[in-house]
């Protein structure tokens, strides 16, 4: 076993709860139990106040009339139970996390906030995309991007995500963090977003359209570009700026087929 | 031994506050500006700026995307040097992540690693590397050489510059039960370019003092003080704290007591 393995073991450790109680880990004798899981919760809670911060910015910048400043969800008894489950950066336990900071914050509901709901399903769409495995090095031929060739083979990339809302939130979102007074308003009309995440872990949201769910729904890594041209009617410039955009985003990638 | 200069981290919610503060000589710039930031073509104009961004962990080779972000900030700042940290905080596959600095086992392995992954990067860039010493919580029962030993002997073969984290020093004193300047004496300080000063605070989860973005006690501002006459060629004395939390107040009064401490 090479060092960087060992490493590795020891980071696994620390991000996941349930290896770090399991007879494999333990019996490795690597670090001392009670200091390692002291560290592992120092971790994880610092892991996702930065992330609750970042992703609930918004629900914080209302916090001075729900009087719910978000990351204040992470303590216990709710952060601690959640904790021996915990596996740093994965999907199921953003999902739990951001669900912890969505209860509590909706306890401080205003009819001064009628868009609450919705601000809150999108913030916790972002923290749960932005989860999961990342590319931290590009390979040594680099992001292959929008450059493909006949036998590459769009696919929609899992966890991206389609929100539907109705306020338009989009409208609202920069308002909210400036200076304001009166709570910033909303319109009442519906949106539909779409949330996606690059490889490299940014999180972006756009606009869905009609296009935009037409090649999400049919991109599956066996249907060519010819293939969803066909199937969805679309002229080839057309397509071809809608791939380019969902690539951009990180809602679709090229796989290249056998 | 000329002075070294005395500074703080560039926080971004402080715009305001660092484009009119006097008193702070130069700006560590953890994360780039916002392109809307008002106040970053004053603070631009007005301070040496140093280059202390997350570029990548050297125990793998930075990837060219990487290396042409660190020579673009390295360019908007105009830095004297860069900075990178001794961490390995992520998987190599990818798949786990603590998002918080860690250090490498101090192994041979990893010593040829990181002497090779930094010397590339280093040969890449137009300005000096720094590299940052990271405190352990705890030993791993793999590590084949104390701490200042691998450290001394990255420096000997890269020719690296150091930055001196003293809390990192502090706190592994304090989990060791030894005396901080005992355990600082080990370190390779003929090699330190800037020191890194800090507060520390109670961590409820270590049940014990971690760093924070809080002004250094007197205690620390003595070791400080002690360190810089260990440190011959120390050019930069920085106030490490950057965090939303983070007041005007505090970051000042902080580099104003650290000055008045050297």
């Amino acid at each position: 076993v090479s060092d960087r393995a060992v490493q590795d073991e020891v980071i696994r450790a620390l991000a996941d709860a349930p290896y770090r109680a399991s007879n494999e880990w333990r019996s490795r004798g690597l670090a001392e139990r009670e200091r390692l899981e002291r560290f592992a919760r120092f971790l994880a809670r610092h892991f996702y106040y930065e992330r609750v911060v970042h992703f609930f910015k918004y629900s914080r910048a209302l916090a001075r009339v729900t009087g719910r400043r978000p990351e204040a969800a992470l303590r216990p008894p709710g952060f601690d139970a959640l904790f021996p489950t915990m596996v740093l950066g994965s999907r199921a336990t953003a999902v739990a996390i951001a669900q912890l900071v969505t209860e509590y914050v909706r306890d401080g509901a205003t009819e001064q906030v009628p868009y609450l709901d919705d601000l809150l399903r999108y913030e916790k769409a972002m923290m749960v995309v932005e989860a999961g495995p990342r590319t931290w090095r590009d390979s040594v031929n680099g992001d292959k991007g929008v450059v493909r060739g006949a036998w590459d083979l769009p696919v929609t990339v899992e966890g991206t995500v389609l929100l539907d809302l109705a306020y338009d939130l989009p409208a609202v979102l920069p308002k909210l963090l400036q200076p304001w007074t009166e709570v910033p308003e909303a319109p009442a009309r519906s949106a539909r977003l779409l949330v996606a995440r690059s490889a490299h872990g940014r999180v972006a949201v756009a606009r869905s359209s009609g296009a935009v769910e037409q090649v999400l729904e049919l991109a599956d890594g066996r249907r060519t570009i010819e293939d969803l041209a066909a199937q969805t009617g679309m002229a080839p410039g057309q397509l071809e700026d809608t791939l380019r955009g969902l690539v951009e985003v990180g809602a679709v990638r090229f796989s290249t087929g056998s | 031994m000329a002075r070294p200069t005395v500074g703080a981290f560039y926080n971004p919610h402080l715009g305001k506050a660092l484009a009119e503060a006097t008193g702070i000589d130069h700006l560590a710039m953890a994360d780039p500006p916002r392109a809307d930031d008002p106040w970053w073509p004053r603070i631009k104009e007005r301070y040496t700026l140093l280059l202390h961004d997350y570029l990548g962990q050297l125990s793998e080779p930075l990837d060219e995307r990487s290396i042409q972000r660190a020579r673009s900030l390295a360019a908007l700042y105009e830095t004297p040097w860069v900075a990178e940290h001794f961490q390995c905080l992520h998987t190599e596959d990818g798949r786990y992540n603590i998002n918080y600095v860690f250090p490498p086992l101090y192994t041979e392995e990893f010593l040829e690693r990181f002497v090779r992954n930094a010397s590339a990067l280093k040969a890449r860039l137009d300005q000096p590397l720094v590299m940052e010493n990271i405190p352990g919580f705890f030993d791993v029962n793999a590590s084949q050489m104390p701490e200042p030993a691998w450290l001394r002997r990255f420096f000997e073969a890269t020719e690296t510059g150091f930055l001196l984290d003293l809390p990192h020093v502090w706190l592994e004193a304090h989990y060791r039960r030894m005396k901080p300047e005992s355990w600082l004496a080990e370190f390779p300080l003929e090699r330190v370019v800037e020191i890194h000063v800090a507060g520390v605070e109670e961590d409820e989860d270590l049940r014990g003092p971690w760093i924070s973005p809080a002004e250094p006690s007197d205690e620390m501002l003595g070791f400080a003080a002690h360190a810089v006459t260990r440190c011959p060629g120390v050019k930069a004395v920085t106030f490490d704290a950057f965090s939303p939390g983070l007041t005007a107040d505090v970051l000042c009064r902080s580099v104003d007591r650290i000055r008045a401490a050297l």
